[in-house]
């Protein structure tokens, strides 16, 4: 008995890890609706992020109820355009404004008073009323700022016209220039940074829900019991699911870079993919804690979904890509740095739109693996615990 | 089926029905009647069609070919079956389906009465009856997830019966339910109908259910093979039982020669079903046992599952397996292969397993049974190291499970209930990967692979995935996986649950070969009385202690010492004798379908005595005659004993 007490050697191991991985595999590519999922989120969903999310000002319905009627009323009217506004009929009675804004058919509604023109041409102070619809605060800040600043360059213009200086001459005048050098998307291409924070979302989310999910499904069909009385630890049980799901997450990735952000948004891959991919690795064996611990924590799939949602969401809010830490408050601003996602999404950028060496981004990696060991050792435990 | 007489509508009309999914044929030409107040059981495996019937005829699943007629009213389409719904009642196939977990007993019969818009008044009314008759007054407060699965059933069957159907359809409704709930189950059904006239379509599994249902339909592949009385069905099958004692088996068999089809091993004996009367089984059989020494037979009518599985052989849409060619047996030698030593499990104030002790030998197959709860699958979960004990011990193959290093696990094999494959998988691909898992040697998994495929005669489905495979093919692929690695003790967790009683035969032969000729130990719970009586040895567990411990036969003869011989009584009224019976001081006396079953100290003189009183109370004529025990008797006799004993120290505390 003794002689066959002897510890397993490292190729049976090996071949006990390697048949795992290839059931897992086997198991992801027979699932034709998770297939579709993921694929949906590595292309189209990525797709649509980057092609239909902006953060500027775009359309905007505006409308203008002008009591003036005046040549002036009518050129400051004029200046609302497109891309950024979209003017409506012009207004008829007071009324009309209020009703636009309650039904949301408007987001700005500017009122001219009577004697605008004339208040103008006698050199005093010619008010107009600018009303916004703040429901959602970051459009009505964008649009506050955008008309304001055409409303002050049409007042600027009708004070240097009474001032007598012709357009020659107020180009004379002493000014401040601001010139603005924007690195990294010169062009400010929202499709660069949405589609790479969708791309690092859709990562983020199957690292979670489908190691839970893998794990769940053997104790939903009760296939782990049939694990657990056989000669593989716990290691040899979670390993395979995580390295069968960083292939798939790997694949969805190229397919996300090289068929989508690439090629249809022009998005640059500055830096090196290979370390891309390591960080990568690093941040779904971090994940795949998580998932774990989902699986402890539940009995059955939809179970598991709910709990990873719910862990989604706030590490979504926290990675700093929604807001930037320096805007959240104190207190929030610390949880931030237990959401890997926030180190995830700092070294992805910085790799992919920055061309950034592990030179740069050490500090992120260290957030990660540092996170990583804890959330995998409390996974990990946790597993024991349930079922060694 | 007097009552049926009396209306000219029978409550169910089928006439060349028949069901497909997706083109495959599921169901097809069956012709059947239920008259009203008759109590309909359909019998056949998981597959068999039943369901599929069920459905269809109330009203909530469309069908292909024939007729279908609840009550006089076509089911042809949808909106027709809208005009039967509010008198019938359907109790779907799984525990507690129908029912809502978290809600008690109370708000679940309170909610299907609101559904159903009974009135509150007739609501309160009935629920106290039917609360009464079930006898679940007690627990009315109880969420239904913490009942037993028996409970569950019999909360279901209210839930049922509130709105006063006149019909209703049980699809398995005693499935996974242990075998003194299932005879309460069937008694209270039973009552219900004598008592309101309902009508009743049910379906089970259980063979030994059978004699509960005043007919039977017996269904296998999608078709009808026979419908009757139990008896009825018997007499059309016909043929005879001849069960053969040799001391050696194997030289029995050559005798044999493969003249009979249907040939079978249960314990030390051989089973014979001759197609024909006795005396012309008799007159082939006995030359042939003469060149046999020591061969001796005896000759009996056949049970339903004896039956049962000659139709489906005659009809030719099953074959059988050759019976196990055994060693003999060697006697106990050795060290045995797994121990429990006063093994206890808490979960925190449950005590699940309290003190069980026993043993396996190599080559014995040893069987624990107990209803549901009573701790059967948390010894085994001990013994193979899935959950730590909270006292005692427990050792396999000389070691103890948690402590033992992998050595140790690739020793035993082990099967669950849910026959733990991954159905994605091809066959080939659940045996290469156990194979690996359990480190099977390179060049060996080849030729285990060719012993899983022939063994389990699963050849033609290697490229099959699992999910595809019927479940009695799926069945000896998990037992082809549990050993791919030739293990030597054995675990099998209820393996044959929703299995064919054709299936279930190959797996019991294939045991026994392990067994016998392979000297592995087996250990295996089931709910199955009838495969009970195949084990070695068993173990009775109640309430996380095991009660009694023997080979069959020993607790056979155990209950029979102790309380008496079993009598079945043919009589008019079974209710009415076994209060009579009871009154003069029988303790233990059932209703058994349309028998009254009494146990007698006393059978020689209770045989003439036990008519002579029934008849002179009326209850007559009564006809008694001595039956043998069935394991599902000892199991209902101990259980039910021991539960009166309960009640009656909770009383007294």
């Amino acid at each position: 008995m003794s002689a066959a007490l002897r510890r397993p050697g490292l190729g049976i191991w090996l071949r006990r890890l390697a048949a795992m991985t290839r059931k897992e595999l086997l198991l992801l590519l027979r699932d034709p609706v998770l297939l579709f999922v993921i694929f949906y989120g590595f292309t189209f969903d990525v797709y649509n992020a980057a092609s239909g999310v902006t953060l500027q000002l775009k359309s905007a319905a505006v409308a203008v109820f002008d009591l003036d009627r005046s040549a002036a009323s009518r050129e400051l009217a004029s200046r609302l355009q497109p891309p950024q506004f979209v003017p409506l009929p012009p207004l008829e009675r007071g009324g009309e404004g209020q009703k636009l804004l309650d039904r949301g058919q408007a987001l700005m509604v500017l009122s001219v008073p009577p004697g605008f023109s004339r208040d103008l041409a006698a050199g005093r102070t010619a008010p107009v009323q600018l009303q916004i619809d703040a429901t959602n605060t970051a459009l009505a800040t964008l649009g506050y700022a955008d008309a304001t600043q055409i409303i002050t360059q049409f007042g600027l213009e009708q004070a240097l016209r009474r001032q007598g200086i012709s357009e020659a001459a107020a180009a004379e005048l002493p000014q401040v220039e601001n010139r603005v050098r924007v690195w990294f998307n010169p062009n400010q291409e929202d499709a660069w940074f949405m589609g790479i924070s969708e791309m690092l979302n859709v990562v983020t989310a199957f690292a979670i829900l489908l190691t839970a999910a893998l794990m769940v499904r053997e104790k939903e069909r009760g296939t782990i019991e049939q694990l657990l009385v056989s000669p593989l630890s716990a290691l040899q049980i979670t390993a395979p699911k995580v390295i069968a799901m960083v292939i798939m997450i790997h694949i969805g990735i190229s397919a996300s870079l090289l068929l989508v952000l690439e090629p249809l948004f022009d998005v640059p891959i500055r830096g090196s993919l290979l370390l891309f991919a390591l960080v990568t690795t690093l941040y779904i064996v971090t994940l795949s804690g998580l998932g774990l611990l989902i699986a402890t924590l539940t009995r059955n799939l939809a179970q598991a979904a709910m709990l990873g949602i719910l862990v989604l969401a706030p590490m979504m809010f926290l990675s700093g890509v929604w807001t930037p830490p320096e805007a959240m408050p104190p207190a929030v601003r610390m949880l931030v740095h237990i959401s890997p996602l926030y180190y995830y999404s700092d070294a992805g950028y910085a790799i992919l739109l920055k061309g950034a060496g592990l030179d740069v981004i050490w500090p992120s990696v260290l957030g990660i693996a540092g996170l990583g060991v804890l959330i995998v050792a409390s996974g990990l435990s946790r597993f024991r615990r349930q079922f060694g | 089926m007097e009552a049926a007489a009396l209306v000219d509508v029978p409550a169910i009309v089928a006439r060349g029905f028949g069901k497909r999914y997706r083109g495959r044929r599921a169901v097809s030409g069956i012709d059947l009647s239920v008259g009203r107040g008759e109590l309909f059981g359909l019998i056949g495996p998981d597959g068999a069609g039943k369901s599929s019937l069920i459905k269809a005829a109330a009203g909530v699943l469309s069908f292909e070919e024939g007729e279908l007629s609840v009550f006089g009213q076509s089911l042809a389409g949808d909106a027709d079956a809208e005009r039967i719904k509010d008198r019938i009642g359907l109790m779907p196939q799984g525990l507690g389906q129908n029912l809502y977990a978290e809600l008690s007993i109370d708000e679940n019969i309170d909610f299907f009465a609101q559904l159903r818009l009974v009135p509150k008044a007739e609501a309160a009314r009935r629920k106290a009856e039917l609360l009464a008759i079930t006898r679940l007054e007690r627990f009315r407060d109880r969420a239904m997830k913490h009942l037993s699965g028996g409970m569950k059933q019999k909360l279901g069957l209210v839930c049922t019966l509130i709105h006063e159907p006149q019909l209703v359809l049980l699809d398995e409704p005693t499935t996974g339910v242990d075998p003194v709930s299932r005879r309460d189950f069937w008694a209270i059904l039973g009552r219900l109908l004598r008592e309101r006239g309902i009508t009743a379509l049910v379906s089970t599994a259980y063979m030994d259910e059978a004699s509960s249902f005043h007919r039977i339909g017996l269904m296998f592949g999608g078709q009808l093979l026979a419908q009757g009385t139990p008896e009825d069905v018997r007499e059309q099958v016909g043929g005879t039982m001849a069960n053969i004692q040799a001391p050696d088996s194997a030289a029995l068999l050559q005798a044999l020669g493969g003249r009979y089809p249907q040939v079978d091993r249960l314990g030390t004996q051989i089973r014979v079903f001759i197609d024909g009367t006795r005396e012309a089984a008799r007159a082939g059989l006995d030359p042939l046992l003469a060149a046999v020494p020591g061969a001796r037979a005896e000759y009996d009518a056949p049970d339903l599952e004896d039956s049962f599985i000659a139709l489906a052989r005659q009809r030719g849409i099953a074959t059988l397996p050759p019976p196990a060619v055994l060693k003999p047996a060697s006697g106990e030698a050795g060290e045995p292969a797994i121990v429990c030593e006063a093994l206890t499990r808490d979960f925190g104030a449950f005590r699940a397993v309290d003190a069980v002790s026993f043993d396996v030998h190599p080559g014995e197959i040893f069987g624990l049974l107990g209803a549901n709860g009573a701790g059967k699958s948390t010894v085994i979960k001990m013994l193979t190291g899935i959950l730590q004990p909270s006292a005692g011990r427990g050792r396999v193959a000389g070691a103890d499970m948690r402590s033992a290093g992998f050595a140790i696990k690739e020793r035993i094999g082990y099967m669950s209930q849910a026959f733990s494959l991954y159905l994605d998988l091809t066959v080939e691909e659940n045996v290469r990967l156990y194979g690996d898992i359990y480190g099977v040697d390179r060049r060996r998994i080849g030729a285990r692979l060719d012993w899983v495929l022939d063994s389990a005669e699963l050849r033609a489905y290697r490229g099959e995935r699992a999910a595809r495979l019927p479940l009695g093919l799926r069945q000896r692929l998990a037992l082809g996986c549990a050993l791919v690695h030739e293990p030597r003790v054995l675990f099998l967790d209820e393996p044959t649950s929703g299995v064919d009683p054709i299936g279930r035969r190959a797996f019991w032969t294939t045991l026994q070969q392990l067994a016998r000729n392979d000297g592995v130990a087996i250990l295996l719970t089931t709910h199955y009385m009838l495969e009970a009586e195949r084990c070695d040895r068993l173990a009775l567990m109640y309430a996380g202690r095991v009660v009694a411990a023997d080979s069959p036969a020993g607790m056979k003869a155990a209950v029979e010492r102790e309380s008496g011989v079993l009598l079945a009584l043919d009589c008019a009224k079974p209710e009415a004798a076994r209060a009579l019976l009871e009154r003069r001081g029988y303790a233990y006396c059932w209703v058994y379908g349309a028998q009254l079953h009494v146990l007698t100290p006393q059978p020689e003189r209770d045989l003439a005595q036990l008519p002579a009183w029934l008849d002179a109370a009326g209850l007559g004529p009564a006809r008694a005659q001595r039956r043998s025990l069935s394991m599902e008797d000892v199991f209902v006799h101990r259980v039910t004993a021991l539960e009166a004993a309960d009640r009656k120290a909770a009383k007294a505390a």
